[in-house]
């Protein structure tokens, strides 16, 4: 597996779910977040004036996951940091008047080699519940820290 | 004998595909008529000695080898043959390896190194010896097809491969389940293990292809 | 999109889409705003930030990319439910270039427990440089 060894970081933070937030998603966010992602199903839009049943896109979380601030692990390398790739578990649907609380955890840190030259990847898990305490999202996010391209 | 010398599974980071898909996506590509005998899995930075594929492999008649794609202080290199002694010698997670040493490791304990996709920046070894790096007078063989590269790619190892006289082997360097085979490397005698994988490599009995349309 | 796609319809190597499209400076800024009730400039809205962080141009937010892959799925069909979706970004997206996103099946589940399939997911630019890929798990209902 790939190791760690070298990453200046605060290592304690491994393992450990810290609570980052309570959103509301209102009506306007969804389709706010769906028209400017260029969706056409009225599931999501509602009907030709917006209104009608509707449920939020299925990655909608990440209106939520971006802003979100995390624990700063003190990484101790690169000049700019990437999103570098994530994988989102649906697991209900979410709808307008949900109120979504996130906890995230670092799940692991390291390091490789690419284009842009060495790069410390590090990535975190986030469970999002709805009001109900029901799971909704499992996200896992990967960032990247490298330096800047010369 | 057609083999792809250079897939991810999701044992490595960054991919997204099971061996068990890529088997199933070998098996879609036959019946599209296209020819595929195998491929080599070349997860990064890692090798699992324990990992053994011989059941699925042989379920639906297709070679599963298993070699690296390792980061080194000259670029990625593809490695074949792993043995206990390589494993034991080299710290596979290292990416500031020396890749000379790497190279002569591989050759005293029955292995070969290439040079993966080796026009890319960064990563690959022309830019490296471009810069003045030298040694690597046993290399013979770079990787000429990539799946993966981008425009400019090929075109710098086609170049290496004239100035230097290179062989070139072929690889998807797949990393989700399509991507199997898009390029590979046709070999002209049957290859059934990593060994005999090294032998031929070494022999020089081999060409970089890409999938026929 | 395709109207009432069944799992029985579907076979392994499917193609779905391709989807062609770019993403444009109001795109982005509607979807920064989203979040965001005053835009404060970035590396997503400004090419002067872009600059100054190394990057030639404004780039297009990962989070909006991965919905734009998601899209590729869910446009399928109106039957189609995204279980799982899951990508790599390979390469900064500009603004205003022209994407293809694409889509393939690769995985379908034979047993009859499940109607789920799998599928691979590429966001492509006009020179065929994959910028980002990834894999997407749907469910398709039983035909009636």
């Amino acid at each position: 597996m790939t190791t760690d060894e070298g990453i200046v970081y605060d290592r304690s933070l491994l393992g450990v779910e810290t609570q980052i937030g309570t959103f509301e998603l209102t009506r306007e966010m969804i389709l706010g977040f769906a028209k400017s992602t260029g969706e056409t199903n009225p599931r999501y839009l509602g009907d030709d004036n917006g209104a009608g049943d509707i449920v939020a896109p299925p990655t909608i979380c990440n209106v939520f996951v971006s802003g979100v601030s995390r624990p700063d692990i003190n990484l101790e390398f690169g000049e700019i940091g990437f999103f570098a790739g994530q994988s989102i578990e649906c697991k209900a649907e979410i709808r307008p008047g949900d109120v979504l609380s996130a906890s995230t955890k670092l799940d692991n840190v390291y390091v490789k080699t690419g284009r842009s030259g060495k790069m410390v990847f590090a990535v975190w898990e986030t469970q999002f519940r709805n009001q109900d305490d029901v799971t909704v999202a499992l996200v896992t996010e990967s960032f990247v820290r490298r330096n800047k391209n010369r | 004998m057609l083999l792809d010398l250079h897939t991810h599974s999701v044992a490595s980071d960054d991919s997204r595909a099971t061996v068990e898909q890529y088997v199933k996506w070998v098996n879609v590509l036959r019946r599209k008529g296209k020819s595929i005998d195998g491929f080599v899995l070349t997860e990064h930075r890692q090798f699992d000695h324990d990992v053994d594929y011989t059941s699925l492999a042989s379920d639906d008649g297709i070679i599963i080898l298993k070699g690296a794609e390792l980061d080194t202080d000259t670029g990625h290199f593809l490695v074949y043959g792993i043995s206990e002694e390589i494993t034991d010698e080299l710290d596979f997670s290292d990416v500031n390896m020396s890749a000379q040493n790497l190279v002569d490791i591989c050759d005293t304990y029955g292995g070969i190194a290439i040079p993966a996709h080796p026009g890319r920046a960064g990563i690959g070894f022309a830019e490296y010896l471009d810069s003045g790096v030298t040694g690597f007078e046993t290399i013979k063989s770079v990787e000429r097809l990539n799946g993966s590269n981008r425009p400019g790619e090929g075109e710098k190892a086609e170049s290496l491969i004239k100035a230097k006289g290179y062989l070139g082997t072929g690889g998807s360097d797949a990393h989700i389940v399509s991507a199997i085979g898009i390029c590979m490397t046709s070999f002209d005698k049957e290859i059934k293990n990593e060994s005999d994988l090294v032998q031929e490599l070494r022999n020089g009995r081999f060409t970089a292809v890409r999938l026929e349309s | 999109m395709k109207k009432n796609l069944y799992f029985e319809d579907v076979e392994i190597g499917d193609d779905i889409g391709p989807i062609k499209r770019s993403v444009t400076d109001e795109d982005v800024i509607e979807f920064v705003s989203v979040r965001e009730k005053e835009i404060t400039p970035s590396r997503f809205t400004s090419n002067e930030v872009a600059n100054r962080e190394g990057m030639p141009e404004a780039i297009v937010p990962g989070p909006m990319n991965i919905a734009l892959m998601s899209q590729i799925l869910t446009d399928w069909s109106d039957t189609v439910c995204l279980l799982k979706i899951d990508v790599v970004f390979r390469q900064t997206v500009p603004h205003n270039i022209d994407l293809t996103f694409s889509g393939i099946v690769t995985d379908k589940d034979e047993t009859g427990d499940s109607t789920k399939l799998e599928c691979d997911v590429v966001m492509e630019n006009s020179d065929g440089v994959k910028l980002v890929i990834g894999t997407g798990v749907i469910a398709l209902p039983n035909k009636p």
